[in-house]
């Protein structure tokens, strides 16, 4: 199975939602990683402020932290190589890489209505 | 009226925190409590968790991180924390390891974050967690005193039941807006066992200090019923300073004492409920171990301080920050401040002296507890002053509602659970806020915009550096609103912006408004004036209570003037309460 590994920017709250305006693409991102995780795909998130120790870690994320700074951030990994840079992956990249369909992202709650076409 | 406080003839918990807002005297009640219980035998501690504590100027001893002993008191310990220094050393502890590890630049994010409100919140609370939750403390002491309570935020993050289970036992959901709690996972039961202990009144008294006035009391009520929503019931009120008796030939006491008993006439409901006491207003300054004694043992004025006369101020009035703003244009102006120091009051005198002097001028103002519409009366407006008020819980439901609109689409329940959250943490009430500001300053294109209360710094720096990660994100989709982007650039800008610090001539106050212009300073906003509201010194009261007090204020003014403003002014006591625009107008006379 494919791995994705993505290295947030210092931040509060990984939902986006503290920032001077909500940014989409933060809480898109996030609640697309919630609903990979449930299906059991291997996605993982890593905070700067919450969780240094991982960009220690990763050689690859360090070498581009060292060469381009904070702004580099977010750093998105598949299979452990950068694939992106100060940007999150849009969700038909998610898709394509855990071969899924965009909308199983993006569960709605399903609703049941049942018609009764006899009558 | 109250009866006297006196903690020798009460029963007494444990632990008693003593919570109120700055300058209302919190640190005098919990150090005169811990002498007079002292005094009766019992082993005593006493903790300061303010960082512009005057714990040790009250003692007057040198005070650390560790119980000390006071040597002019047998059995009284006292020790000072401070919560900034303890948000600095997390801060350090979450940062320090990866010095070398990762670039400066990097790191420099990292303490940005960490550099807010909460941080030191959670910091402070930690400290005292210790204290409450430690069985040897309580073996060693009979009570333990804590100078300012946790506020009803941290306790009701610490209880976040999902927060803890949720972001601590998998990081990787990182669901709720917990910052600072995330590096604590150890210390999860140690927090249970010190918030378990605040609500269980057999052990804990959280006695709401406020003064005689309306500002204060209001701020004992919300306090009283957030405190007591997350469980902390067991409250008592202390009114601080109220003056005994008046001289009726002197117009300055009668009107002084006149206004208190009006104050207090119009205590809120709820807080009407609970349990009151009084310490009375005294001349002189209550510091030095006989003084605190005095508080409880005799009422008798100890006038020694009061025999000094003052020396001729020349400090110009409001009138000459009015004629500032207007000679430069200047198109916003902030009145900053603790509350109770009459920001309401200054702003709106400002307000009023600009557009007596023609400039058409909008006035609006955050305080829950000063209605403009009160200050001025209704039908008292004229054609070059409008006013409004931004409601920070009308601010804040609306920009819920906004967040969820915008970014709850396509999400499934849970997933929205989780974004409301989020929205549950404070950081959420200061960017609704400061939205709503960013719109009312815009209007300063077309007129001067007087705005009582401001962003915190916090808000302003964490604008600041998501705005840059905004720019650097190739695909920034967020839309930051114009008035927004401006606000910053606008409120960095002395030509456009005149910060006004309001205090008292009081320790507290003046100390607090120093850290506030620290924290603008970091967001790279000066202070142009400050303003010393309700000065006994400049009125020429005979009264020997309030002489005595007028003395004492002396090294305030000089610290004030001489030391942190670029330009101070002074306002008097005034006999009453100034409503309307005719009223506001004697303001700046």
């Amino acid at each position: 199975m494919k791995k994705v590994e993505i290295f947030d920017p210092a931040m509060c709250c990984s939902t986006g939602v503290c920032g001077p305006t909500v940014d989409p693409e933060l809480t898109r991102i996030a609640s697309a990683v919630y609903s990979l995780e449930k299906k059991g795909f291997a996605i993982s998130r890593h905070n700067l402020t919450d969780d240094p120790g991982a960009f220690v870690e990763n050689k690859k994320v360090n070498q581009v932290l060292v060469e381009k700074g904070p702004d580099a951030l977010p750093v998105v990994l598949l299979n452990g190589e950068v694939v992106k840079i100060a940007e999150y992956p849009t969700t038909e990249e998610l898709a394509e890489w855990f071969e899924a369909t965009p909308s199983e992202l993006q569960e709605k709650p399903r609703v049941r209505v049942s018609l009764n076409i006899n009558n | 009226m109250y009866s006297l406080f006196n903690p020798n003839q009460m029963a007494v918990t444990p632990f008693l925190f003593f919570t109120g807002k700055g300058g209302v005297g919190k640190t005098s009640t919990a150090c005169a409590t811990a002498v007079a219980l002292a005094d009766q035998g019992k082993k005593v501690l006493l903790v300061s968790t303010d960082p512009a504590s005057n714990l040790q100027d009250v003692l007057e001893v040198e005070l650390t991180n560790d119980p000390k002993s006071i040597p002019s008191v047998a059995n009284l310990s006292a020790c000072n924390i401070d919560p900034e220094q303890a948000a600095k050393a997390y801060k350090e502890s979450v940062v320090g390891p990866y010095r070398g590890k990762l670039p400066e630049a990097v790191l420099a994010t990292m303490e940005e974050q960490l550099s807010g409100a909460c941080t030191v919140e959670i910091a402070a609370f930690d400290e005292f967690s210790h204290l409450l939750a430690d069985e040897e403390i309580l073996a060693q002491y009979d009570h333990v005193l804590f100078d300012t309570a946790p506020t009803g935020h941290t306790l009701r993050l610490l209880q976040l039941p999902t927060a803890w289970s949720g972001f601590l036992e998998d990081s990787t959901h990182g669901a709720s807006c917990l910052g600072p709690l995330a590096g604590l996972e150890g210390k999860k039961a140690l927090y249970k066992k010190a918030v378990d202990s605040l609500s269980d009144g057999d052990k804990t008294t959280l006695v709401l200090v406020a003064r005689p006035d309306n500002s204060s009391l209001l701020e004992a009520d919300r306090a009283s019923f957030e405190l007591k929503e997350i469980g902390i019931k067991n409250q008592l009120l202390i009114v601080n300073g109220l003056l005994q008796s008046h001289q009726p030939e002197d117009a300055v006491s009668v009107a002084f004492y006149e206004r208190q008993r009006a104050a207090i006439e119009q205590t809120p409901e709820a807080l009407k409920q609970v349990m009151a006491y009084s310490l009375p207003y005294v001349s002189y300054s209550l510091t030095g171990v006989e003084n605190l004694r005095h508080l409880f043992s005799s009422y008798a004025i100890h006038s020694s301080e009061a025999e000094e006369t003052g020396e001729p101020l020349d400090l110009p009035g409001l009138n000459g920050v009015i004629d500032d703003f207007s000679e430069h244009n200047t198109r916003v102006i902030f009145t900053m401040g603790k509350g109770g120091v009459g920001k309401t009051s200054v702003a709106s005198a400002i307000a009023v002296g600009l557009s007596e002097k023609g400039h058409k001028v909008h006035l609006t103002t955050t305080d829950p507890a000063a209605h403009l519409a009160y200050t001025f009366g209704i039908s008292d407006l004229r054609d070059n002053l409008s006013i409004s008020s931004i409601n920070p819980e009308v601010e804040v439901a609306r920009y819920k509602e906004n967040v969820i609109e915008q970014a709850g689409s396509g999400m499934t329940e849970e997933e929205l659970a989780y974004l409301k959250e989020d929205l549950e943490s404070p950081c959420t009430e200061e960017i609704a806020l400061f939205q709503a500001f960013a719109k009312v300053v815009e209007k300063s294109e077309e007129e001067i915009v007087v705005i009582d209360t401001a962003p915190t710094g916090h808000t302003l720096l964490l604008l600041d550096s998501t705005e840059a990660y905004h720019k650097e994100m190739s695909r920034s989709t967020g839309d930051v609103p114009d008035s927004v982007k401006k606000l910053l650039p606008r409120l960095r800008n002395p030509k456009e912006t005149g910060v006004v610090i309001v205090t008292l001539a009081e320790a507290t106050p003046v100390l607090e408004a120093s850290r506030l212009e620290q924290d603008l300073k970091r967001a790279g906003i000066e202070a142009k004036w400050w303003v010393i509201n309700q000065s006994l010194y400049a009125t020429d009261t005979a009264d020997a209570v309030l002489k005595g007090r007028a003395i004492s204020e002396k090294k305030w003014i000089h610290k004030v003037e001489g030391e942190l403003a670029e330009k101070c002014a002074i306002i008097p006591w005034l006999e009453e309460e100034k409503i309307g625009y005719d009223q506001l107008k004697e303001f700046i006379s």
